[in-house]
């Protein structure tokens, strides 16, 4: 289903979305967020400081509450997430591909009720990028495209001063025909402008990485490779590469204790992050990954060797986000190239 | 005061130094001075031990005031502790203001061990002081 | 305009004459004109240092770095190691030697000095280059010199600088073993703490609500923990997570950690990190504003840590990084200090 939107009727569309949340980028003290939509819309936006991973994994949820009397059983309480619809506008073909991936861990790989909850009641409407938002996007070199849909509910392009809407599920579908009349018949003028752009949009210099399909391989053949260290000599051991991630879901588990007579509380996730330094400390004090260029093998292996030997895809999505986000210039992209070239 | 107002009862955690004030807290005890009974009492061994910590911890846990209370400037038990504990806390209160917190939920004093009776009326203060201000929400942890 | 090939000559002396055991500098990274950091060991490296107006790093950090990896290793180093520091960076290092981190004989200090200009900020630069892209800028005397692909462009530094840099007291660093670039200590761009006095200004319930806003974007990644040479503590006091065990540890003293905050990155456990992290900093911050620049999501944080240094310095005439052999702010006293908030 195809369809023409007049970028003056955006606000419109989302108005008769009514038994949906509605979410787009606002931009609040220079960083730009998805926020839930108060007045006008606007889709102007670089991409989104984080992604919107957020949504179906928040970086605090509650799994149970629970209380004992003492003597007695603890009693749990279940905290299922709400039913609420929420729909997703401006969301970048690169951080589409990251919820896949995130999907095939805890929704495919994994029976988790708590994602797989905020999952079914999400849509995400994309914007395919016509410029990259960054200077440091790569998507094309990791299987994915300025253009592509791949885990989209709809995927919107800019046309000027109208989006072509194009449905990708029947979400998608059902988002556009609440829109009724207010979405119009694509001429075959839309159809040739919305193939040039995308033609377009693809061709857009980016980073590159120089061996995506080798970089499994190679990456395993340079496990104990001296180019970790030497690589990750500036990092400063702090969580933003991962925490900003489309794809990056470690998480930590824990009970916010809120009585304690009768015992009262919270049994809470967290994110988590493999940068940070005592992340695989043991109970022993033995730390397997002890130094700053452990860390970053690890990270960069997950992203394209470990995700690839278990799901036949790249984790990373070439969002670019770790790249200019890091305070001391590690650039997984120049990493992967670096290592897989000096590899064996 | 609407009758909400007037029932509310401020929860103060009053850290006191074991030497002075704790002592007078607990002569105030026992030559039975009336005084509101909204402080929570936690004995440190000197007001220069406070760490800023403890006091960001009792607002997190939801306390409506925070009390300090020490030696005299000159009488610490260990020599200097409270002079410490007057620069530091200076620092906190000034950190505490500048993010917001009303100022009159923190407070320090110096009370000795004969001063029961000062302890009583640091205490009925700080409570008549906290009541308009209702309970304190800025800083406490939203444990759902 | 400090010659950047006086730095590299200074380094490879250094490193060839076998005096210090490595050199901390900024090199240029993979990503277009930004500088980064690098320790090198070899004099032939030398050539890769740069120095320009995108070096806004302190590296006072890897010389903490370092001496953590020696006493893992249980090594004592014979030769110092060599750090080119900026004025902020040179008052760092002061803090950790005053606080016996290391010895001033450990650390070989190149300084360089910002003169009338500092580190710039992208935005602003981008701002002001209307969507050129910036190849390189380079500080000279007042102004910057961004190369772009059109061509050479001058501008005034203070229209591209941080805020750290035009309220800087101290462009250059009294501390050194060799020091590169006029001393401008008087150059006055913006009056210190300009930027807290406007906050300042606002009403309590204002301060609230613009932290309350702060706050809840903190995702709690701890970058500026991270990034300050200062908060070198193996156990964070907010982190219960990060207590370093041994295999002595008992399981009771695991159970009993105190956990002063929870993982959840909510508004409540936010700032009390922050202002805990504020005071621990008190007398020791600086002002390199490096916590600023790393956070993703643009929280003020030089406003909390120049409160505290502004407290320090009205009230307690006390100036962080000022002199090795100085007191520390919390563990001195004057007899004047101030008491009349102590009923």
């Amino acid at each position: 289903m195809e369809k023409i939107l007049d970028k003056q009727r955006l606000d419109d569309w989302i108005a008769a979305l009514t038994d949906w949340e509605a979410f787009a980028p606002a931009v609040e003290d220079g960083v730009w967020a998805f926020r839930p939509v108060v007045g006008a819309a606007r889709l102007d936006h670089p991409n989104t400081k984080q992604p919107p991973k957020g949504f179906a994994f928040p970086q605090r949820e509650v799994f149970f509450s629970f209380e004992q009397i003492k003597g007695e059983a603890p009693r749990l309480t279940q905290k299922l997430p709400d039913s609420k619809h929420r729909v997703v506008f401006g969301v970048r073909p690169c951080d589409a591909r990251g919820t896949v991936r995130m999907d095939r861990v805890f929704a495919d790989h994994v029976d988790d009720v708590y994602y797989q909850s905020r999952r079914n009641n999400m849509a995400y409407v994309g914007l395919a990028c016509n410029k990259p938002p960054s200077a440091h996007c790569f998507c094309l070199s990791v299987g994915g495209s300025p253009v592509s849909s791949d885990g989209l509910d709809v995927l919107m392009t800019d046309l000027g001063d109208r989006y072509f809407l194009a449905a990708i599920t029947e979400t998608g579908k059902s988002l556009m025909t609440t829109a009724g009349d207010l979405l119009k018949m694509p001429a075959a003028a839309d159809r040739k402008q919305a193939a040039s752009v995308h033609a377009e949009a693809v061709a857009q210099p980016q980073r590159a990485i120089n061996n995506p399909d080798g970089a499994p391989a190679r990456l395993k053949a340079s496990f104990k490779s001296p180019l970790w260290e030497e690589l990750a000599q500036a990092c400063i051991g702090c969580g933003i590469c991962t925490f900003l991630c489309p794809t990056c879901h470690c998480f930590d588990i824990n009970d916010e204790v809120t009585g304690s007579a009768p015992l009262k509380g919270n049994r809470v996730r967290t994110w988590d992050n493999c940068q940070f330094p005592d992340f695989t400390m043991h109970t022993s004090g033995h730390n397997p990954r002890p130094t700053v260029g452990a860390r970053l093998r690890q990270r960069v292996c997950h992203k394209f060797q470990y995700f690839h030997e278990n799901f036949g895809m790249h984790q990373c999505t070439g969002c670019g986000r770790c790249i200019s986000d890091c305070p001391v210039g590690i650039d997984i992209v120049h990493v992967v190239n670096k290592v897989t070239e000096h590899a064996g | 005061m609407s009758e909400e107002e007037q029932a509310y009862e401020p929860k103060i955690v009053a850290f006191l130094c074991k030497w002075c004030s704790s002592a007078g807290s607990d002569l105030a005890g026992v030559s039975r001075i009336q005084y509101p009974a909204n402080a929570t009492p936690i004995t440190v061994p000197c007001s220069g031990s406070i760490s800023p910590l403890y006091i960001l911890s009792a607002f997190n846990k939801g306390a409506d005031g925070v009390l300090l209370s020490g030696c005299h400037i000159g009488d610490c038990h260990y020599i200097e502790g409270n002079y410490l504990a007057r620069r530091k806390i200076y620092l906190i209160k000034e950190l505490l203001e500048m993010v917001g917190v009303e100022p009159d939920r923190f407070r320090m004093s110096w009370v000795s061990a004969a001063e029961g009776a000062k302890y009583a009326q640091v205490v009925k203060d700080f409570v008549a002081d906290l009541k308009p201000l209702g309970p304190q929400n800025k800083l406490k942890a939203d444990r759902t | 305009m400090i010659d950047v090939q006086s730095i590299r000559d200074a380094a490879r002396d250094l490193l060839a004459k076998g005096e210090v055991r490595a050199v901390i500098g900024y090199q240029r990274g993979s990503r277009g004109m930004l500088a980064e950091p690098v320790t090198i060991t070899d004099p032939e490296q030398a050539d890769e240092l740069v120095w320009d107006a995108t070096c806004f790093h302190n590296l006072a950090l890897y010389l903490v770095e370092d001496r953590k990896a020696l006493a893992h290793a249980q090594r004592t180093p014979n030769l110092p190691i060599a750090i080119v520091a900026k004025g902020c960076d040179a008052r760092a290092i002061v803090v950790l030697m005053q606080e016996h981190y290391f010895k001033r004989e450990d650390v070989y200090i190149i300084g360089v000095s910002c003169e009338g200009g500092g580190v710039l900020v992208e935005y602003k630069l981008a701002r002001l280059l209307n969507g050129a892209q910036a190849l390189s800028a380079v500080i000279d005397g007042a102004e910057l010199v961004v190369t772009t692909l059109a061509g050479e462009v001058r501008l005034p530094a203070s229209e591209v600088m941080a805020d750290r840099c035009l309220e800087c007291r101290e462009p250059f660093p009294k501390e050194h073993n060799v020091v590169f670039g006029e001393d401008q200590t008087s150059r006055q761009l913006v009056a210190p703490f300009t930027a807290l006095a406007r906050f300042e200004a606002l009403s309590e319930a204002d301060r609230w609500a613009y932290w309350c806003r702060q706050f809840e974007r903190c995702i709690r990644c701890f970058a500026c923990r991270s990034v300050c040479p200062m908060c070198y503590c193996d156990e964070c006091v907010v982190d219960s997570i990060t207590f370093p065990v041994a295999p002595e540890t008992t399981a009771e003293e695991k159970a009993n950690r105190i956990r002063w905050i929870e993982r959840s990155a909510v508004r409540s456990e936010n700032i009390t990190y922050h202002m805990t992290r504020a005071m621990h900093l008190a007398g020791r911050c600086i002002d390199c504003g490096e916590c600023e620049r790393v956070c993703p999501v643009n929280i003020p944080l030089r406003l909390l840590n120049n409160k505290m240094e502004r407290e320090a310095r009205e009230h307690f005439g006390y100036e962080p990084g000022a002199s090795i052999g100085g007191p520390s702010l919390v563990a001195s006293f004057r007899d004047d200090d101030p008491g009349q908030f102590i009923r």
